[in-house]
């Protein structure tokens, strides 16, 4: 399977005509795959255009050796970081957890947590974390051994 | 055909009674269609010129039917007397031993007769032999009512998805567990509040852990993965978490989120029973004891059926298996 990395990228260029080719160039040189594009000339600030732009490389070295190419034209480069599309998932969590050591034992990053403990009985979290796309079914595996581990009772979304 | 109907508990006893009422629309199929024998596990009654049905249906136990019920009469006899063409298997499962209904289902097989069963015990234990025994002996095995009762899953599977390749089934299996966590979802009761309830109205037994613990929900996704997919599954391969540990609190909390906590089944290479977090737009979110089985296929995409999973409604289920063998004659 081919798999890219993608990238966001904001370059500021020269308010000239043939700007947008010379820094698109050395882009499709490196193998980049420009998804999106925006030249947005009315945003046009000390002489200078802001191009946005998202670009699929087949590695980060790709979009490295992109990077310094633009660099070694004299190209500004205002922001340039990879994409990484995120899953959110929602857990339940029956029975005594350290919530520390759940955090620190999982690559997981928490938007939500609720925790409801009854007089009697045992207690129960309820979890709203993301993890990055394609580490989703690692990370959920890794829960679930951390559950098992624990005797805790996982309830997963089906 | 002469069917003969093996156990005569809830299901044995409304079968006989759903024959009496479509018995024109049977003999539409059979003019020469009748019931020859019923056994229970003490004895039987057995009549070459077809039994009462009228009677059969009145009676609570079999030996109310006359002196024409022989004690130690067996089904086996029948069988070696090549009594009966169809044997309709509902003696309770018993998924160790799958016993007594494995000898006969092997049996009848061995008979030349063709079987339909509500039994799971038998295949869960031997599917591949039994059904390998019928395709030698150019008989059926039919089984609709062995998951999900009156859901017609095979049917619809061996009819209506002939050109789909099944990817995975999943589906809340067990009436009297999605019985249960509906009570905790709707009313917020505990687990054992609700289960009181259940068993109070007849849904689960005194000793619940055959449902609670996801062990029928387990044989029948055995079933399913051997019949649908085509699978070597024993019991032992499925991963089995039951809904005992699941508190109003998580139910509460899943429920804020848009999602109800259910039983759910899913076979696919690993198969699993354990409680899962289903959306509530999800079609396999149904409540009471209802049951739903969810289809992943690769044509189709999703198809789920609803329907009653256990009960009077099982008897569709074997009427269907008997009509198909009546047709196919």
């Amino acid at each position: 399977m081919f798999t890219s990395l993608r990238f966001d990228i904001t370059l500021l260029l020269p308010d000239r005509p043939g700007e947008l080719l010379r820094a698109l160039e050395p882009i499709a040189k490196c193998g980049g795959n420009i998804i999106s594009i925006i030249h947005d000339r009315n945003k046009v600030s000390s002489n200078y255009a802001i191009v946005s732009l998202v670009a699929d490389f087949p590695s980060r070295k790709n979009f490295l050796m992109a990077k310094k190419s633009l660099e070694k034209q004299g190209i500004s480069i205002a922001k340039s970081e990879e994409v990484v599309e995120k899953e959110t998932f929602n857990v339940i969590i029956i029975g005594e957890v350290d919530i520390n050591e759940l955090f620190e034992e999982n690559e997981i990053q928490i938007l939500e947590a609720e925790i409801s403990r009854p007089t009697t009985g045992e207690q129960s979290l309820k979890l709203n974390f993301e993890v990055p796309k394609e580490k989703a079914e690692k990370a959920m595996d890794k829960l679930k051994k951390f559950g098992e581990e624990r005797d805790l009772l996982l309830i997963t979304p089906m | 055909m002469r069917l003969s109907v093996v156990g005569f508990g809830f299901i044995g006893k409304s079968l006989v009674k759903a024959i009496k009422r479509k018995i024109d629309f049977l003999r539409e199929l059979d003019r020469d269609f009748k019931v020859v024998g019923v056994f229970d596990s003490k004895g039987g009654v057995l009549s070459s010129s077809g039994l009462n049905l009228e009677r059969l249906s009145i009676i609570e136990a079999l030996p109310q039917y006359g002196e024409e019920y022989t004690n130690n009469l067996s089904v086996l006899d029948a069988l070696r007397e090549g009594a009966i063409d169809i044997m309709v298997e509902a003696t309770p499962t018993n998924i160790d031993t799958g016993e007594p209904g494995l000898t006969y289902i092997r049996e009848a097989l061995k008979s030349g007769v063709n079987v339909v069963t509500a039994n799971k015990g038998p295949l869960v234990l031997s599917y591949w032999e039994l059904m390998e025994l019928a395709s030698k002996r150019r008989v059926q095995l039919l089984h609709e009512a062995t998951v999900a009762a009156a859901l017609p899953i095979f049917s619809l599977y061996k009819r209506c998805l002939q050109a789909d390749r099944i990817q995975r089934i999943s589906g809340i299996l067990n009436g009297t567990t999605n019985y249960i966590l509906s009570k905790m979802y709707f009313e917020g009761a505990s687990f054992e509040l609700a289960l009181k309830e259940a068993q109070e109205r007849g849904y689960a037994e005194r000793d619940p852990s055959y449902d609670i613990d996801g062990i029928d929900a387990a044989c029948k996704l055995v079933i399913l993965g051997n019949a649908i997919l085509g699978k070597k599954f024993t019991f032992k391969d499925v991963k089995r978490i039951g809904i005992r540990r699941v508190t109003p609190e998580a139910m509460a909390l899943a429920k804020k989120s848009g999602y109800a906590i259910k039983l759910v089944g899913v076979v696919d290479d690993k198969p699993e029973v354990s409680p899962k977090m289903v959306p509530i737009t999800h079609p396999l979110c149904v409540h009471g004891n209802l049951n739903a089985v969810h289809f992943e296929t690769d044509l189709a995409g999703g198809v789920t059926i609803v329907g009653y999973g256990a009960g009077k409604e099982t008897v569709s289920a074997l009427l269907n298996d008997i009509i198909a063998i009546l047709k196919s004659a």
